[in-house]
């Protein structure tokens, strides 16, 4: 693991390099402020829930946008050739990117912390569910990242993997919802759980609460590396085929 | 230092190479020839542990590539066909970016970097981005970054193609130096390049190995062998009959232009024949206005293997 700091730095310098980054920078920036603008005001709850399970919905198309050139690139100018042929594993090579596109997110809470700096200026806030809910935000933007290395890794085009990516970042959210509500599901217990279960949305209420549930913590980090294990088997298939 | 058995590989219903074996000894540069899509890429892809091989095996000094693939990756030096690199680092960035990858330790680093720099000439482009390099500059910056770890094994993958002549030039005094350190396999479609540098040349047809030699053995393999050219003032019979007659020849062949003739000859025997035949012209009161003895060189042989049959094929058939 001794090489993952470096290919993450690597990756979050080159993410700064690529206009698509200032976009989603942009648009990320400008959508929070003004959903914080319309809660702020004298009277208002001195709180962020409602901003944040609207950058929830911001997430959906915004973080694929982040994942989807990670490994693409790679495979589409050639240079995976020389990274595959250096000394490091392939696990090592999948988590450094997906490391990199994490300290992208973390850049991106960077107005949302500002709001909350804002905010208790201004009020007198609960930090804890503020900081909770930041927590499970990155908890999901984790998540989401995970699913778009290994969309990533499937193919040499960049919108293809953002458009697999966003299809299974909702197929984890409102889809689930939906379909769990629907008549022929609604008699199998077992797939009505099941699909409730991977719920990203669902998952994330707790943190939006200010609660740390255990539970919630493991879905998160499993779903990730479950699919960083994924990104990687994907990137040793090339050995079998 | 290199080692390859029976190397195989498909891609689904396509062989892109079969059967491959050959064993390459510490310091020799070794030259790797043969038609776009004869398999080159493949089997260096192989070697640098990229591909696995459908069947077969090899080692780089030592260590298998499938299972001690990290050991062996350690040990080479790759520049891939078509040079990929990232456009938005710096030279010296990128550099540094392998070394670390490669475990180098920092001191190790800053040395090996103003090294590799000042060895392929990229000291004064250091701090430019990548992506703003011209083709030559950034073929340099591919071997710089093979070279970063003094590597005991180099895969070249076609690294003279885009340079223009005065590089290529460069890039051939360079592999001198490099020869004393390194093992190096280079594939390349530049005949006259090989047979400069590669102190032995494997060609590769259709995935299967079909010359294996140095350059003067495969040369010697030239059908008809050396041969002498002449220009004469005199029409093409009075030639013919003038040049057959010499001791020594074994045949002649004649293309008359603008009252001029141009004369092919070819000894039986390896011996120069020129002196005789220009004697034997002048006894005749011809003019000659040129006379070479020509060697069969590489590109001859390589014209040669591959208008012919392949010949494990023509044995398979038989």
């Amino acid at each position: 693991m001794l090489h993952v700091p470096t290919i993450a730095k690597r990756e979050l310098t080159s993410l700064f390099y690529s206009p698509v980054a200032y976009v989603v920078l942009g648009l990320f920036g400008f959508g929070t402020a003004l959903l914080f603008l319309g809660g702020f005001g004298p009277g208002a709850p001195a709180e962020m829930r409602n901003l944040q399970w609207s950058v929830l919905w911001l997430m959906v198309p915004l973080v694929p946008a982040i994942s989807m050139r990670l490994i693409s690139e790679e495979y589409r100018s050639g240079t995976i050739e020389p990274l595959m042929t250096l000394p490091i594993s392939d696990t090592q090579v999948v988590i450094g990117k997906w490391l990199g596109a994490m300290g992208f997110l973390l850049t991106l809470m960077i107005p949302i912390a500002l709001m909350v700096l804002v905010l208790s200026i201004n009020s007198d806030p609960d930090l804890g569910p503020i900081l909770v809910g930041m927590l499970g935000l990155l908890m999901v933007g984790g998540l989401y990242l995970a699913i778009g290395t290994f969309a990533s890794s499937t193919t040499q085009s960049q919108i293809i993997a953002f458009l697999v990516t966003t299809a299974v970042v909702l197929a984890f959210s409102p889809l689930a919802v939906m379909l769990a509500r629907a008549g022929w599901v609604a008699d199998k217990d077992w797939l009505k759980h099941a699909l409730f279960y991977i719920n990203v949305f669902g998952q994330f209420e707790d943190f939006s609460k200010g609660i740390i549930d255990l539970g919630r913590v493991v879905f998160f980090i499993s779903g990730t590396g479950l699919f960083l294990f994924f990104a990687t088997l994907t990137l040793q298939s090339r050995r079998w085929r | 230092m290199i080692q390859a058995e029976q190397l195989v590989k498909w891609f689904g219903p396509t062989r892109a190479v079969g059967g491959l074996s050959f064993s390459i000894a510490k310091g020799q540069v070794v030259g790797f020839l043969g038609p776009n899509g004869a398999g080159k890429s493949t089997t260096l892809r192989m070697l640098t542990g990229y591909l696995p091989p459908t069947s077969g095996s090899a080692s780089i000094a030592g260590h298998n590539v499938l299972t001690d693939s990290e050991s062996a990756r350690a040990s080479i030096g790759y520049l891939p066909e078509s040079t990929p690199l990232y456009p938005e680092m710096r030279v010296e960035e990128y550099l540094d970016y392998r070394g670390k990858l490669l475990s180098m330790p920092r001191a190790d680093r800053v040395r090996r970097i103003s090294e590799v720099c000042d060895r392929c000439s990229l000291s004064h482009i250091r701090r430019r981005l990548i992506g703003q390099l011209s083709k030559g500059n950034r073929q340099r910056v591919g071997l710089a970054q093979a070279l970063i770890h003094e590597p005991a094994v180099l895969f070249l993958d076609e690294p003279t193609a885009g340079l223009d002549p005065n590089q290529i030039k460069h890039f051939r005094e360079l592999l001198g130096e490099l020869r004393e350190k390194h093992t190096i396999l280079l594939s390349s479609h530049i005949l006259p390049e090989i047979e400069k540098t590669a102190d032995r040349v494997l060609i590769l047809k259709e995935g299967e190995l079909v010359a294996d030699g140095t350059t003067d053995e495969l040369c010697a393999k030239v059908h008809g062998g050396p041969r002498v050219l002449l220009d004469i003032e005199a029409d093409a019979q009075a030639v013919q009959a003038a040049l057959g007659s010499v001791q020594g020849v074994r045949e002649v062949q004649t293309t008359p232009h603008d009252g001029w003739c141009h004369a092919e000859v070819a000894p039986t025997g390896n011996d120069a024949l020129q002196d005789k035949l220009v004697q034997a012209l002048a006894h005749k009161s011809m003019t000659v206005r040129e006379a070479n003895h020509r060697k069969p060189n590489l590109e001859d042989y390589y014209l040669q293997l591959f208008s012919e049959p392949n010949p494990a094929k023509a044995r398979a058939t038989a």
